[in-house]
């Protein structure tokens, strides 16, 4: 099935109608300057694939210099594009849990920001209710069964449902997300990934190739 | 040594005293046998300066200055200002907040020296002028979404299979989380090539995995350490259940009434009931034997009390079920 998917920066060289991936060769490196992930996810992209086009030459530290002193290139990080096609998510469903209300508020105005600006459509913003985790322990150390002090714990959730959004998009907007991430947060990320039929499911093998007559076991 | 030792002594008291007001009257009741009493030390700020000799001269303490934001202009740069996750500093953030417990029927503390302002993590950061420059940064690592695919319907259409998956962030000594292995997949049992014997053994082999209602086939895996083998698991299983539905062994002739999914109304008790009901009514007339049997089944009352009766039982009783059946007893008994 080819898709017409007009992608907008659309690379010079490529003519093919189908979803392209691009490679994230060192997203980290512009947001914070540490430089360790192109290495690796250059090496697992390039294994892989029938038509290897564009290959940029970066100045490839090995993985094991993350304590070394990286020395950041001055030309911009050039981006890889593979012919593999790209996943795609019908659902992406964020779930943030925090024990403070404010900051998830905070958090939500910023994730729905960063995806209003990445052009990534929201479905549904809603808070579900909060879960209280109580506790009765005893006051005193020794006797006084009567005497107890209870603590709870408040988890304050909220959620944030993406739909229609490609394996490309959701990988750079999903670290972003993730490293800005406040401390005393969690989050949980649903994915919903689309799929074709795949080809040895279309036709029952028994066509090709009958079964002899014999007694199953 | 006693007498540098008694500096030291009175260096900690010294500094001790500049601290707090309420320590100075445990002072006054401690007794140490010091050189120097412990007024004079009271005047001195830190110990006395042998003029720049010796191991224990401090650097002179300079005022701290009016604070930075004094200087800050209204159309600066925030985000130089705090380009990365910071705790929060008071003389770098020109905003007059109060935070804290009125105590006494007062107001929240000011920003300066202020806690509560630092424990709780702060998004300056991350202002909105920030987050666009963030997103321009971001821009070229991202694809468009195919033009095609507007509608859930068409998703549904051309890529029938859904995998699910959750992936954990959370703080703690691990990284991983053994939940983020588990797989979801579900197929729509309409989209797979499957003729009707197919269909029903497929349902009949999966259980309780298949909701009739959104006809929905859900497989979930979580037998595998890895979430890549999970999933390869579950497109076997699914390949597996294709092809064996497909194929037709020798005891599935065996198959009897009860094992059947739907309602079938030939040869079932209701057909016997109504047929043996209308011959005793003399309907046709006299006769009997099998001729008459199907004389009566080829009417077409009697198709419509079988249609009546087999909606009944495969889709269980509602208004338009129940009023279908009623209109069919009494047409056959011409009531």
């Amino acid at each position: 099935m080819i898709f017409s998917c007009p992608s907008s920066p659309s690379p010079k060289n490529m003519a093919a109608p189908m979803t392209l991936r691009r490679e994230i060769v060192s997203l980290a490196r512009i947001l914070t300057g540490i430089s360790h992930l192109g290495t690796t996810a250059l090496g697992a992209r390039s294994s892989h694939k029938k038509y290897n086009v564009i290959r940029s030459h970066l100045p490839l530290t090995p993985s094991t210099s993350f304590h070394t002193a990286t020395v950041l290139s001055s030309k911009p990080s050039s981006i890889t594009i593979t012919e593999e096609p790209d996943v795609l998510f019908q659902k992406v469903s964020v779930l943030v849990k925090g024990h403070d209300r404010a900051v998830l508020d905070s958090y939500k105005f910023f994730a729905t920001m960063a995806a209003e600006e990445l052009g990534i459509t929201i479905s549904k913003v809603y808070e579900p209710a909060k879960e209280i985790d109580r506790l009765t322990l005893l006051k005193s150390v020794h006797i006084f069964k009567k005497h107890r002090v209870q603590y709870e714990m408040r988890t304050h959730y909220r959620c944030i449902e993406f739909s229609h959004i490609t394996g490309c998009t959701a990988q750079a907007y999903l670290e972003y997300i993730q490293r800005n991430l406040p401390e005393g947060v969690a989050m949980e990320v649903t994915k919903t990934a689309m799929e074709k039929v795949p080809d040895h499911i279309l036709e029952p093998m028994w066509k090709d190739h009958p079964i002899e007559d014999k007694p199953s076991q | 040594m006693a007498s540098h030792s008694s500096k030291v002594f009175l260096c900690f008291l010294g500094r001790a005293n500049v601290r707090g007001p309420g320590l100075q009257d445990t002072l006054h009741r401690v007794t140490y046998s010091t050189a120097q009493s412990v007024n004079t030390a009271a005047g001195n700020r830190g110990p006395p300066d042998r003029g720049g000799r010796g191991p224990f001269t401090r650097k002179p303490r300079r005022d701290p200055g009016e604070p930075r934001t004094e200087k800050m202009s209204v159309d600066q740069d925030w985000t130089a200002v705090y380009p990365s996750a910071t705790p929060f500093r008071s003389n770098a953030v020109p905003l007059p907040v109060r935070m804290g417990y009125p105590v006494k029927r007062g107001i929240p503390p000011e920003k300066k020296g202020n806690l509560e302002l630092i424990k709780i993590p702060n998004f300056l950061h991350l202002t909105p002028a920030a987050i666009k420059k963030h997103c321009e940064a971001l821009k070229p690592f991202c694809t468009e979404w195919p033009s095609a695919l507007d509608t859930d319907a068409k998703c549904d259409e051309h890529f029938p299979v859904k995998s699910e998956s959750t992936d954990y962030v959370s703080a703690g000594p691990s990284v991983r989380n053994p939940a983020a292995r588990i797989v979801h997949l579900k197929v729509k049992m309409s989209t797979l090539n499957l003729d009707d014997h197919a269909r029903k053994k497929m349902i009949k082999l999966v259980g309780k995995r298949y909701c009739k209602a959104s006809d929905v086939l859900t497989i979930t895996t979580d037998s595998c350490p890895l979430r890549k083998q999970n999933l390869e698991y579950a497109m076997y299983l699914l390949t597996v259940l294709y092809h064996e539905s497909w194929k037709t062994e020798a005891w599935e002739a065996e198959k009897t009434v009860a094992d059947m999914e739907d309602y079938s109304w030939e040869d079932s008790q209701s057909q016997k009931n109504i047929l043996d009901t209308l011959v005793r009514m003399k309907v046709v007339g006299e006769g009997e034997g099998e001729e008459v049997r199907e004389q009566l089944l080829g009417r077409r009352e009697v198709q419509d009390y079988k249609d009546s009766v087999t909606r009944l039982k495969n889709e269980g009783e509602s208004e338009i079920t129940m009023l279908q059946y009623k209109d069919a007893v009494k047409k056959v008994f011409s009531l």
